[in-house]
């Protein structure tokens, strides 16, 4: 009942049958609406197993259905409250169900196995509160779509885990796109790896262009500053005023006293049109 | 393209210019008004390193402040350098402490190859401990900052030089 076991299980969404289980769960609202659901499931299972066993299975299909039902509750609980340890729990219980849905061919006795053990692990999180869990239910529906974004590396909860890590896979190559766009030659390439190497390459390009810019900069302001002649130039353009004024005038944050010194017009000039030229 | 919207941050890249472009103009004022007016003085190369290494400075930091504290790599950037001056006047055990913690970052990647995410995060100031999702969104952020600064500056040196 580790978390990387479980999350591993769960991310391996392929199986058609978790994916149809987590695909159907979250939209159906009501966690009891979900609990019956999950019965049919089991009962299917349980029919499915031995007929030496099937006493014991429909006997724990019950139990499973119903802690399914609060399970189900108590996770739409924990994205509310920061409870760690019954989030874990809840979490388990969830990916248990998933599993066992999954393996749906299997045995019914390990079936019994992971019922028994969720039965436990609920009695072990009855310690906490319960009852807030129903209630919380209804509220909690409106933020969902929210919670699936920020929760989601956790692994919180599995049956809304697949839907939260599409979410996620869904913003990632979002922004992938996005950065293409910005990256110049990068939509020609195809695979992540490559445009992620685009892009690093393209930062790295930038990143030594402004080395070299300050390197330029560097030439330019210092020949001002030891050749005299030149210093008429820059300070009609660039300082008007003495460095202190200026300083304290475009320290402030009025544009309108932006406008009245010399060289943001020439800055806005010559920027403005070099970056409307650029893009 | 005047603004990207990502995720709830509008970022107006006109604005950022003009911030970034103000406050660089400034610093480099300072720096050249600061700077000793001859060069009679020990190194002319070391003296011409250091003031690369200002401007540069100057460059980054207007552009993180121009940018303001709301990304993540404005803040880290700000951070790292505020962080570089405490380190000239104390000895370099911050840093020794900080390359520690740096290791035990984690990596959560779903579809995206690590080790480029790893090159992607030694990059971009502040990436160290996100997750690819806002990795991503501050590298676009990064890069069009990037690029606009590139631009002023490019403009700056252009005027100056002519």
């Amino acid at each position: 009942m580790d978390p990387p076991l479980i999350n591993e299980s769960s991310f391996s969404a392929a199986n058609p049958s978790a994916y149809s289980l987590a695909e159907i769960w979250p939209f159906s609202g009501e966690p009891g609406g979900s609990g019956s659901g999950l019965g049919l499931r089991m009962g299917s299972l349980g029919g499915l197993g031995d007929s030496s066993v099937n006493r014991d299975g429909s006997l724990e299909e019950s139990t499973v259905t119903e802690q399914s039902g609060g399970g189900g509750g108590r996770k739409r609980r924990d994205v509310s409250s920061e409870d760690e340890s019954s989030k874990l729990v809840s979490t388990s219980s969830a990916s248990g169900l998933k599993d066992s849905s999954g393996k749906r061919m299997k045995l019914a006795r390990s079936q019994n196995e992971n019922g028994g053990s969720k039965v436990e692990v609920e009695e072990s999180s009855a310690a906490g509160d319960n009852k807030p869990a129903e209630q919380s239910t209804k509220p909690s529906e409106a933020p969902k779509q929210d919670f699936i974004h920020v929760r989601a590396r956790r692994g919180q909860a599995t049956d809304s885990h697949s839907l939260a890590e599409r979410a996620r896979r869904e913003k990632i190559s979002e922004r992938m796109k996005l950065l293409q766009d910005l990256v110049p030659g990068c939509n020609k390439v195809i695979g992540k790896a490559l445009v992620l190497d685009e892009i690093i390459n393209y930062i790295q390009s930038l990143q030594h262009q402004v080395e070299f810019l300050s390197m330029k900069l560097e030439a330019v302001n210092s020949r001002m500053n030891m050749n005299p002649t030149i210093e008429a130039f820059p300070s009609k353009d660039l300082g008007a005023q003495p460095f202190d004024g200026a300083g304290l005038l475009f320290g402030s944050h009025t544009p309108r006293e932006y406008a009245q010194g010399s060289h943001p017009e020439w800055l806005h000039m010559q920027v403005g049109s070099s970056f409307e030229r650029a893009t | 393209m005047t603004s990207i919207t990502t995720s709830g941050v509008t970022l107006n890249i006109k604005s950022c210019r003009t911030k970034f472009a103000h406050r660089f103009v400034r610093s480099l004022l300072q720096i050249r008004n600061h700077a000793p007016p001859s060069s009679s003085s020990s190194s002319e190369e070391k003296l011409i390193q250091k003031r690369r290494q200002r401007i540069k400075i100057a460059a980054y930091s207007s552009m993180a402040h121009a940018v303001g504290p709301r990304m993540n790599w404005s803040r880290a950037l700000l951070f790292k350098l505020r962080n570089r001056a405490c380190r000239h006047r104390k000895k370099k055990r911050i840093v020794v402490i900080r390359r520690k913690t740096k290791k035990a970052s984690r990596s959560s990647q779903g579809s995206v190859p690590v080790d480029q995410a790893k090159k992607l995060r030694r990059l971009v100031p502040g990436a160290k401990s996100m997750d690819l999702c806002s990795l991503l969104e501050e590298t676009a952020h990064y890069i069009t900052c990037l690029s606009t600064q590139i631009k002023v500056m490019q403009a700056l040196a252009d005027h100056l030089s002519k």
